[in-house]
Order: structure tokens, then sequence, then C-alpha cells
């Protein structure tokens, strides 16, 4: 049988161009929402549809929950998803460096979420091998929902109020769980004030991500120097305050740290140690510092030791890690966001 | 084979179409924000010779020290007296309802600069119109990468087309030399924009 105009099948592909051609997708096909759509996803909490859950005050533009409900449909997330949507954009937007004008900035940072929690479990939220992606579907729709909502909610769309230079690789698509099964820490989540065991979300900004290969020796120390080399790099330094830094390790890295007695405020302040640039490098690339007080000599290039996040996700196949780069001098609020049960699992 | 043929005009068909698609949930439909209506600018003088300027610079670099430049020829060359600077303390954001009614106080005409960023470019236009509707005579300098910023945020605020003085990017890069001939090549139109009948 050939497809004709009339073939239910061609109208699916023609409801996709129509999106396509109103403005409402990032570039990848958006799934419609209708409102039987909207109201399934709604059903999953326990919240007013017309709650206001952002704003950009200088650009007069507020979003809703129903909003974020018909931006989770496009970006094609599960309706049980919604719940960590929601959690997902109170993490981002209570963020201090998404305050402002993150979403419209030359920067371009992407949120990077970080889901603990056994809703990993439940939802399918990819915390081991391949991690940062593709090929699962919550870690994939969870954060593209974020962005279509800031996209068509607030309205910031690249090329107009949208002005990133370039972006990051990854933007609105990295959300990763933190391997908890193999961390020999507690869960990222507890250091934002959720207990272990609960669903949680954090959210940074960041700027890019960077791996460090290092399964070439068993000491700890020369393993942190190659992971503070990364962090130190001139070109993250914006000549003012500090730069900034974070790490997802392989879970063979913190097996191997952790083996050698470091916990993960250790392993902080060790980098906030070693993460240091002379202030001759600085200058010889131009970026003296453009502060009242230049700063000792040498110049600690992380903010300060708890200010150097620090997640475990990935698989125990082979000794890497990811250095990560938060926007803006906050790096992490130090806040995650507890994700309710859907209401269906509420009252089950 | 023979294929069954249903006869269907097209006509029909793209109504039918049409009719589905109004169905998906526009993504974009929030709740009403404040109606912005065009805002009005304040009359023009017609010569500058004796007003007081005032300066409204945000934190990005190079910015007041344009805007100083700016200022030196339109004291020199047009006899203007600056009374007062004031720096935004966010680059993103409008100027406060209080520096706003400090600026109105104390000047005649305001120049505003520079947006050279993603956000400030933006945020610059907003405080332009602000002090328009504030009665305050203003130019705005926005460095030209950022002009689709720029006019995005004239129109949001409900004033498409708001004229304001551009200068090449980049401007934080340049020497003090570099932004005393960039402040020089850009000040006749800021005076154009200051002095001239109140664009639209």
């Amino acid at each position: 049988m050939t497809a004709t105009a009339t073939d239910p099948l061609a109208t699916v592909r023609q409801a996709i161009e129509h999106c396509h051609a109103q403005g409402w997708t990032d570039g990848l096909p958006v799934v419609p929402a209708t409102e039987a759509d909207v109201a399934e996803f709604l059903a999953t909490v326990d919240r007013d549809p017309d709650e206001v859950i952002g704003t950009q005050a200088h650009l007069d533009r507020r979003v809703t929950v129903a909003q974020a409900a018909v931006n989770a449909v496009m970006a094609g997330c599960l309706p049980e998803y919604f719940p960590l949507v929601l959690a997902a954009w109170a993490a981002v937007t209570g963020e201090p460096a998404a305050q402002g004008g993150a979403w419209q900035s030359t920067s371009g940072p992407s949120p990077m979420l970080v889901v603990n929690g056994p809703i990993r479990q439940r939802l399918g939220v990819n915390y081991a091998g391949g991690v940062f992606g593709p090929g699962f579907r919550a870690n994939a729709t969870v954060p593209r929902a974020l962005g279509l909502l800031v996209r068509n909610g607030f309205g910031i769309r690249p090329q107009q109020l949208e002005q990133a230079t370039q972006g990051v690789p990854g933007r609105w698509q990295l959300c990763i769980g933190e391997n908890e099964e193999l961390s020999p820490w507690e869960p990222f989540s507890v250091g934002g004030g959720v207990p272990a065991g609960t669903d949680a979300v954090s959210a940074m900004l960041i700027r890019d991500c960077e791996y460090v290969d290092n399964r070439h020796t068993e000491d700890p120390e020369a393993l942190l120097r190659d992971l503070a080399d990364t962090l130190a790099r001139t070109g993250a330094y914006l000549g003012m305050k500090h730069s900034t830094g974070g790490l997802v390790l392989g879970p063979e890295h913190a097996q191997q740290l952790a083996a050698a007695g470091f916990g993960r405020a250790d392993v902080q302040q060790w980098l906030f140690d070693a993460a240091v640039r002379t202030q001759a490098d600085l200058r010889a690339v131009g970026k003296e510092s453009h502060d009242a007080e230049p700063g000792p000599d040498p110049m600690p290039m992380m903010p300060s030791p708890a200010e150097i996040p620090i997640i475990v996700a990935g698989a125990a196949n082979a000794a890497i890690s990811m250095v990560f780069r938060p926007f803006g001098w906050s790096t992490w609020s130090g806040r995650s966001v507890p994700v309710p049960p859907t209401a269906q699992e509420a009252s089950a | 084979m023979t294929a069954t043929v249903h006869p269907t005009h097209p006509e029909e068909t793209a109504v039918q179409d049409t009719a589905v698609f109004d169905r998906i949930i526009d993504p974009t439909v929030g709740p009403p924000g404040d109606a912005r209506s065009r805002t009005a600018l304040a009359p023009r003088p017609g010569d500058l010779s004796g007003l007081r300027l005032g300066l409204l610079v945000n934190t990005k670099r190079n910015a007041a020290e344009f805007v100083e430049e700016v200022t030196s020829v339109l004291s020199s060359q047009h006899g203007m007296t600056p009374v007062m600077t004031r720096t935004k303390p966010s680059i993103v954001h409008p100027a406060p309802d209080e520096m706003v009614a400090e600026l109105r106080e104390a000047c005649d005409v305001v120049v505003v600069g520079v947006g050279d960023c993603g956000s400030c470019s933006a945020s610059a236009i907003a405080d332009g119109l602000q002090l328009e509707k504030a009665g305050v005579p203003t130019v705005v300098v926005v460095s030209d990468a950022f002009r689709v910023s720029a006019d995005a945020m004239a129109e949001l605020q409900g004033t498409t087309g708001y004229q304001y003085v551009t200068t090449p990017h980049p401007v934080a890069n340049l020497s003090r030399e570099g932004l005393r001939d960039r402040a020089a090549a850009a000040t006749p139109e800021i005076v154009a924009l200051l002095t001239g009948p109140a664009p639209r």
C-alpha cells in the first residue's frame, strides 16, 4: 500500500513539519502536543496549571506549569517524567548563575542536571556507560523540555535575544544520573541538602566539558595533578576574580582516590591548592587581573574548595573523568531539589 | 492488483489538515504580560549648548571609558556640562527606578552605553525607553554585533523601530586612543538623535 494524502501517517509528518514552521522546535522534531496529552502530564503532579514557575522580568515574560507540560510533551518526555521536569526547572532557575541574562549571554551556557535517588531506576535515567548520552530517553528529553520552555515560553531564540557566540556542545541535552552504586562517597544531592535515598535533581550552568584520561598511575596525587592541570587552564579564566571547575569522576578514579583515603572534601582541598597559575602565566596570555586587588602569586583558579562540585558517573571500564566548567562566579548554589513521586505513585 | 481509488479533493484535504493542526497547542502562549504600549519619546532640545549631560553606564569592559570620551566631545564641541554618571548595578536588568529618578532630576539629556553583550545590549534599550518615558531625551549606544538583540528588546517593549547609535564591535579590547576615535565617530549621530525631532 502506498502512502497517500489521506494516509494518517502522512499527517504525522505534516504535523511535525507544522511545528517546525511555527518556530517551536530546537531543530529536531517535536511531538505535537494536544490538550489530552497535556492533561495527562498535568495529572502526574499536584500543581495549579496556571502557577507561574519562571519569570524574565526584563523581557516581560512568565511561564506556567501548563506551559512546562506542553513543552515536556513536545520534547518527547513520558508523563511520569513530568515531576522531574518541574523539579529540574526549579533547580535550574534557582541557580544564581541562571538569574538575569544567562540565556541571552554570549557565553551560551548549558544546564547540566544531576539526578540522584531511586528515580534513576524508575525512569531509566542513565548513570553508567555513556552517561553523557545519547541513547536514554529520560536523559535526552528532560533537559530538552527545559530548553524548549526557554525558547517558547520566554521567547529567547538563537541569534535573536539569545546571543551565544558559539554556545556549548550538548546545550539543553546534559542530564546525568549519579552512579551511587559505584561511588565511594555519599550522593551528590546529600551535599545539596536532600537525604540519601530521596529522589533529587541538582543543576549547574556549564560552559564546557573536557576529558581527563588517566589510566596510567596508581599514585592518587599524580591523578589529582592531572585533573588540576585541566581545572587551571588559562582559557577559562576571564581576567577577574577566579575561574571555575567541577568534576564528573568516572567510578574508577573515584574509587582509586577513596582507596587512598581521600574523601570528597579532601579531593576538593587538594585540587583547590593545586589548581593555581602564576601571575606571569596570566600576563603571558594577556589576562592580568582586572580586579582592584590582582590576587596572590600563584593565583588560585578555583573559587574555594567547597565550590568544586564532584559527581561520580559513568562505567567502571576505564579510568576516565570529565572536567566541567560552571558559568559565572557562583559555580553551584549547593541546593538540590527533591523530586516528588507522581500523583499516581503517591496514591498507590 | 487494482487499487481502490478514493477520490479526494485537494482543497478538502487541506482544510482537514489545517483543522487538525489548529488543535496542536501553541507552546509560546503564556500568561498575559503587562501590555506595553509604544513609548513616546521626550521632546528634543534644538541645541545642546549649556545643557546638563547625564551618563548611564554598565560594568562591561570599556563601557565607562567610551562614554567618557563621548562626554569629552560633547562638552568641548557642543558646550554641554557633564553633571552625573551612574553605573548600573546589573548589566542584565534595566536601571532601578531610583537611578532613573536621579538622572531625571539632575540632567537635561542622558547617554546610555555601551550595549556590548547578549543581555546588556537589550537592557540598554530598555533603559533608553524608561528615560524617554520619564521625559529625558536619551541616546543609547550599542555595539553593532548586538543590533538584533537591541531591536528584539525594542519590539518587546512595544517600540519597534526605536533608534539608537551603533559603534563597531568589539569595544572591550580597544585602547584609550581607539575609544577616542570611536567616540568621535559616533558623536554626530548621538547629537542628531538628541537634538533632532523625536524619532517616531
